[in-house]
C-alpha cells in the first residue's frame, strides 16, 4: 500500500501567479502541481501526492484561522501520511506559511510534517518541533537538492521508521534535547574536553549557550520637558491605502509619515497591515498601537518638548532578526541626525 | 536597614517581624518581589531553591532590602529569570500539597539560614 | 600526602551473626549494627535490610549512600570530625568493601524524594543498583526537631559505614592503588610543561536537608578553601543534602569523588592536578558574589590554567556556575563545566536557570525531567507513600499495571554532577 502524502505550497510554486496573487484564498487540486510533482517521482516506489494545497502567502498571514479552517478539512478528508510543505528557501511569509500549517496539522492530527527553509527564515522560529526542517539554500536554485532530501525524510516518517539524529539524517536540529547513555561517564568527558583545550583542539559542547544581542542603552534624557520625541512602531500602522505597499509579515521595508499637523492618528486616515493580531480595535482607533495621541497630549502639556515630526513604522511578525537590525539602523541614523532625542517604541 | 521579607508561608507571618504577607502561591511572591526590585529595593536572598523540590513547595519566603543603586540590573534579571524558570517548571505539574506543613517548616528554616548569611555579610551594627 | 586505597571486591551479602568477608561475600550481623546505632538515644528502632543488584527490590527514600570501609595504617578511621576525632585525613593505607554500600533511608519531612531500583529500568539510572546494599532505616523518638533528626540518621549512615566497613580488617585487597601527591610547588618542579589544573567543586550549602559538611564544619559558614585531593577520597567531605536526589552528591560519591579520581589519573600524564577547591553554594545574592569572586581568587593564586567546576543542585546555584565560569573565562583560565540540566519533559526548554557565553565548555550529565518508567516493585524498603511524591506530582503517573513514570530528578545519582554517571544529552 503506497502512502499518501499532501503537498503545500504558495501561490507562485502553486503556478498560480506571482506577487499580485499572494491575496488568493486557499484551493485543493487533488493532483501534483510545481515541486509536489518532483517530489512524486522521488516517493513514487512508496508513496504517492494525493493533491496540492495553495494558498497566497499575504492571504495566509492576514487571515490564518480561515485559512487553515479550509486546510484542516482538506488533511481530516484525506488523512494522508505525511504532510510536505515548502521548500520555502528565505521567502518569510512563505516560511510562516509552512510553520504555522505544520505546527497546526502536526499538534492538532499528530501528522508528521516535512518542509525545507534557509537556516535565517523567520518561519523557522515558529517551527517549534512540529515538522522536520530540511536545510535549504536562500533562492529557489536550491529546489533539485532540497527535494530529494525531503523525499528521503518523508518516506521514513511516512513509514514509522524511527528517526536519528538531525546531522545524519539531514534535518535542522528541532531543539529537542533527549538523554541518552554515553559510553564514558561525565567526570571522564569533562577532562578530555579541558586536555582538548589546552592543545587547542575541537571539541564539542554538550551544552550550546544562546547567543544574546546586547545593545547598549543610550544615557537617560535629563530634561525631559525639552526634549524631542520620535514615536516608531513594529505595529503595521500606516496611512489608508498602504501607499508604501508594507508587507504584512516578514517585512521588506519601513515606512517615514509626516505627524506634524495631526494630532492623533485617526481609523479614518490610518490603519493597521500588521498579519500578526485581530485587526479590528486597532482599524477603529490606530493609536492604540502606536499612541500618537497621548505623545501629542505630552507636548501639549510641557511634559514632554516635542514630538518629532515623523512616524516610522513597520510590521514585526515574520521579519527576520537581520531585517529588523538594518531597520533599526536605518531609523536610528535619521533620528539622530535629526536631534532627536529619544524614542517611544511600540510593538505588539 | 530595613529588611522585609515576603512571603505566603502562615509560619514565617507569625514567628517574624517585617513579614509582607503574600495571599496566594510561591509565584504571587516571586511577582510580589518583582514589583518591589523594580521599583529599585536590594534583592537579598535569590528566589528560588537550590532544588527541583524546592520548586514544588507552595511556600516561599524571600528577603529584599532597602532601595539601591547598584546591582540594581542584577537583581532584575535574577528575579525575571526566576519568574520564567518557575514558570516553566510548574506550568506542567501540580503544587505539591500534600506535605504543606513540612514545607512550612523547611521554607521558614532555609529563611533563617538566609537570615544568618545575611547578617554576618552586613555585619550590623 | 599518600593514601593507598585497597579494594577487597565484594560480589555477595548475607546476613549472619559475624561481620566478615570471605571469598567476596560480606556478612553482616545485624544485631550488632543495631545495638551499635541504639547507643544514640535518640534513635528509636533500626531496620536493616539486604538489596542485591537483580532483586526486584525499590529503595525509598534515601537519604545517603555510603562506602564501608577501614583505616589499617595512618591516622583517623571513618569520617573525622564527624563520626570520629578530628584528624588529618589523606594518609596512609584504608581498606574498602568494594561494590557494597550502606543505604540509609527514612525521610526527616514528607515530600523527601530519591528511588534506587535494584532491577529493570529503574536500575540503568542509578549507579547504586550495581552495588550490594545494606539498607538501614533509623526512626527517631518522638518530640526531635527536624534538625536534630537528620543529624541522627547523618550519624547513624556513618557509624554503620564504619562498622561494617571493620568486616575487610584483615582481608587481602584484590586492587590496590596508590594516591600521591605532594605540595603543589613539588609538583610542579616535576611537570613544569604540564598545565594546571584546579578543581572547583560546589556544595549545596543552604540550610536544613541542603547541608554538606568538611571536617565536621558546616560548609555554609565557610570561605571557599583548598583541600588535597586525598582527604575528599579519605572522608573529609561528607553529605547533609536530602533533596536533589539526582544530583546530590552522597557520602559515597564523595568518598568515590569521580572529577577528582580522573583528575588524578591524568596526573603527571597530560595534567599538573593543583588541588580542589570546596566552595559552598549560598542562599544571598551578596554571598554569591563573595564565594564567586573568592573561587576565581583562589583558581589565580594557584596558577591553574584550567579548572573544571562541578555543581550541586539545580536552580539558584546555576548563578553560581556561570558567575564562576564567567571570572575564569575572564581571567583567561580555560574551564569545563559539569552540571545537569532541565530541559522540559519535551527537551525544549532552555536548559539552565540562567545563561553566560563565557560557558563554551559544558558537559551536560543529562536532563533532570526525562521520565522514566519504573516496573511495579516485589519489595519496597522504605516508604511506600514516597512512591506517589515521587511521582513528579502530576496526574496519571502511576498505571494500571502498578508502572510508574517519574522523573530522573527523583532517582539517586542518576544526573550527578560530578560525572559519577554516564548519562549525557544529545540534540534532536
Amino acid at each position: 500500500m503506497k502512502f499518501k502524502a499532501i503537498y503545500y505550497v504558495n501561490q507562485f510554486f502553486g503556478q498560480i501567479g506571482g506577487e499580485d496573487k499572494a491575496g488568493m484564498k486557499p484551493m485543493f487540486k487533488e493532483e501534483a502541481i510545481g515541486p509536489a510533482m518532483g517530489f512524486n517521482t522521488l516517493i513514487k516506489e512508496e508513496g504517492e501526492v494525493v493533491g496540492t494545497i495553495i494558498c497566497g502567502d499575504n492571504y495566509f498571514n492576514e487571515n490564518k484561522e480561515e485559512s487553515m479552517k479550509f486546510i484542516m478539512d482538506i488533511v481530516k478528508k484525506h488523512n494522508p501520511d505525511v504532510l510536505i510543505a515548502g521548500p520555502a528557501f528565505n521567502a518569510g511569509r512563505y516560511g510562516m506559511a509552512c510553520a504555522g500549517v505544520g505546527s497546526e496539522v502536526n499538534e492538532e492530527l499528530g501528522i508528521p510534517v516535512v518542509t525545507g527553509m534557509y537556516i535565517e527564515n523567520p518561519g523557522l522560529d515558529a517551527v517549534n518541533g512540529t515538522a522536520y526542517v530540511v536545510s535549504v539554500p536562500d533562492s529557489a536554485v536550491g529546489m533539485r537538492d532540497a527535494l530529494p532530501k525531503m523525499a528521503k525524510l518523508a518516506i521514513k516518517l511516512a513509514k514509522g521508521e524511527e528517526m536519528g539524529k538531525p546531522e545524519v539524517e539531514g534535518y535542522l536540529p528541532q531543539g529537542k534535547r533527549l538523554t541518552v547513555f554515553s559510553d564514558k561517564r561525565g567526570s571522564k568527558r569533562a577532562v578530555e574536553m579541558l586536555i582538548k583545550r589546552f592543545k587547542n583542539e575541537e571539541f564539542k559542547t554538550e551544552m550550546p549557550m544562546p547567543v544574546f544581542d546586547t545593545v547598549e542603552p543610550a544615557d537617560a534624557i535629563k530634561d525631559l520637558s525639552k526634549a524631542t520625541i520620535a514615536l516608531v512602531t513594529s505595529g503595521g500602522i500606516v496611512p489608508t491605502g498602504n501607499p508604501d505597499r508594507i508587507q504584512s509579515a516578514s517585512a521588506q521595508k519601513w515606512g517615514k509619515y509626516n505627524v506634524a499637523d495631526i494630532d492623533a492618528l485617526t481609523g479614518n486616515a490610518y490603519c493597521t497591515i500588521h498579519g500578526g493580531y485581530d485587526p479590528v480595535y486597532a482599524n477603529a482607533v490606530p493609536d492604540r498601537v502606536a499612541p500618537l495621541d497621548l505623545l501629542k497630549k505630552n507636548e501639549k502639556d510641557g511634559v514632554i518638548g516635542k514630538v518629532f515630526d515623523y512616524f516610522y513604522t513597520t510590521t514585526g511578525t515574520g521579519t527576520s532578526v537581520g531585517n529588523a537590525i538594518t531597520f533599526g539602523k536605518e531609523i536610528g541614523q535619521e533620528l539622530k541626525e535629526a536631534g532627536v532625542d529619544g524614542v517611544i517604541v511600540t510593538s505588539t | 536597614m530595613s529588611t522585609q521579607i515576603i512571603s505566603n508561608n502562615p509560619t514565617v507571618k507569625e514567628e517574624f517581624q517585617n513579614v509582607v504577607f503574600v495571599e496566594g502561591g510561591f509565584l504571587d511572591v516571586l511577582i510580589k518581589v518583582r514589583d518591589l526590585v523594580y521599583t529599585g529595593h536590594e534583592l537579598i536572598n535569590h528566589p528560588l531553591g537550590a532544588s527541583i523540590r524546592i520548586m514544588f513547595s507552595p511556600y516561599r519566603s524571600i528577603m529584599v532590602g532597602d532601595k539601591t543603586t547598584s546591582n540594581n540590573q542584577y537583581f532584575m534579571e535574577t528575579i525575571e529569570n526566576s519568574i520564567i524558570n518557575y514558570k516553566k517548571h510548574m506550568e506542567v505539574r501540580l503544587v505539591d500539597n500534600d506535605n504543606n506543613e513540612d514545607y512550612r517548616y523547611i521554607d521558614k528554616d532555609l529563611l533563617m539560614s538566609a537570615i544568618r548569611e545575611h547578617e554576618m555579610i552586613k555585619n550590623l551594627n | 600526602m599518600k593514601l593507598e586505597l585497597r579494594k577487597i571486591h565484594i560480589k555477595d551479602l548475607a546476613m549472619g551473626n559475624e561481620m566478615s568477608v570471605k571469598n567476596g561475600t560480606l556478612t553482616i550481623d545485624k544485631e550488632a549494627i543495631i545495638e551499635v546505632l541504639k547507643d544514640d538515644v535518640n534513635v528509636k528502632d533500626v531496620k536493616i535490610d539486604i538489596a542485591k543488584p537483580g532483586d526486584k527490590t525499590r529503595i525509598i527514600p534515601v537519604k545517603d549512600v555510603i562506602e564501608p570501609r577501614v583505616k589499617i595504617e595512618g591516622e583517623g578511621n571513618g569520617f573525622p570530625g564527624v563520626s570520629t576525632a578530628v584528624t588529618q585525613a589523606g594518609s596512609g593505607k584504608v581498606n574498602i568493601l568494594d561494590g557494597a554500600a550502606v543505604v540509609t533511608i527514612g525521610d526527616i519531612v514528607g515530600f523527601q524524594e530519591g528511588v534506587v531500583d535494584m532491577w529493570g529500568e529503574g536500575a540503568k539510572w542509578t549507579p547504586f543498583s550495581k552495588t550490594y546494599n545494606i539498607v538501614i532505616d533509623i526512626s527517631v523518638i518522638d518530640g526531635l526537631d527536624p534538625h536534630t533528626h537528620e543529624a541522627t540518621v547523618r550519624m547513624a549512615g556513618l557509624k554503620a559505614a564504619e562498622l561494617i566497613g571493620q568486616a575487610g580488617k584483615d582481608v587481602e585487597p584484590d586492587e590496590v592503588k596508590t594516591y600521591e601527591m605532594g605540595s603543589i610547588f613539588e609538583e610542579a618542579e616535576k611537570y613544569p610543561n604540564l598545565p594546571k589544573v584546579a578543581y572547583v567543586e560546589m556544595l549545596i550549602s543552604q540550610g536544613l536537608l541542603h547541608d554538606g559538611y568538611i571536617y565536621g564544619v558546616n560548609s555554609q559558614l565557610i570561605l571557599p578553601t583548598l583541600l588535597h585531593p586525598n582527604e575528599e577520597l579519605d572522608g573529609a567531605v561528607i553529605s547533609g543534602n536530602c533533596v536533589a536526589a539526582c544530583d546530590k552528591i552522597t557520602t559515597y560519591q564523595h568518598q568515590n569523588n569521580s572529577s577528582i579520581l580522573d583528575l588524578y589519573e591524568m596526573h603527571g600524564k597530560e595534567i599538573n592536578f593543583l588541588g580542589v577547591i570546596l566552595t559552598p553554594e549560598l542562599t544571598t545574592l551578596a554571598g554569591k558574589f563573595r564565594t564567586c569572586d573568592y573561587t576565581a581568587k583562589l583558581c589565580k593564586s594557584l596558577g591553574a590554567e584550567g579548572v573544571i567546576v562541578s555543581e550541586e543542585g539545580y536552580g539558584n546555584p546555576d548563578s553560581d556556575l556561570l558567575m564562576i565560569c564567567k571570572r575564569l573565562e575572564e581571567s583567561g583560565i580555560k574551564t569545563v563545566l559539569i552540571t545537569d540540566e532541565c530541559s522540559g519533559r519535551d527537551g525544549m526548554s532552555q536548559p539552565l536557570a540562567d545563561t553566560t557565553k563565557e560557558a563554551i565548555a559544558v558537559i551536560s550529565t543529562g536532563n533532570v525531567s526525562h521520565v522514566v518508567k519504573l516496573d511495579k516493585a516485589d519489595k519496597v524498603l522504605g516508604n511506600q507513600a514516597a512512591i506517589a511524591t515521587l511521582a513528579g506530582g502530576w496526574e496519571g503517573s502511576i498505571d494500571e499495571n502498578g508502572v510508574l513514570s517519574c522523573e530522573l530528578n527523583a532517582v539517586i545519582g542518576a544526573t550527578s554532577e560530578i560525572g559519577y554517571h554516564n548519562l549525557t544529552v544529545e540534540l534532536y
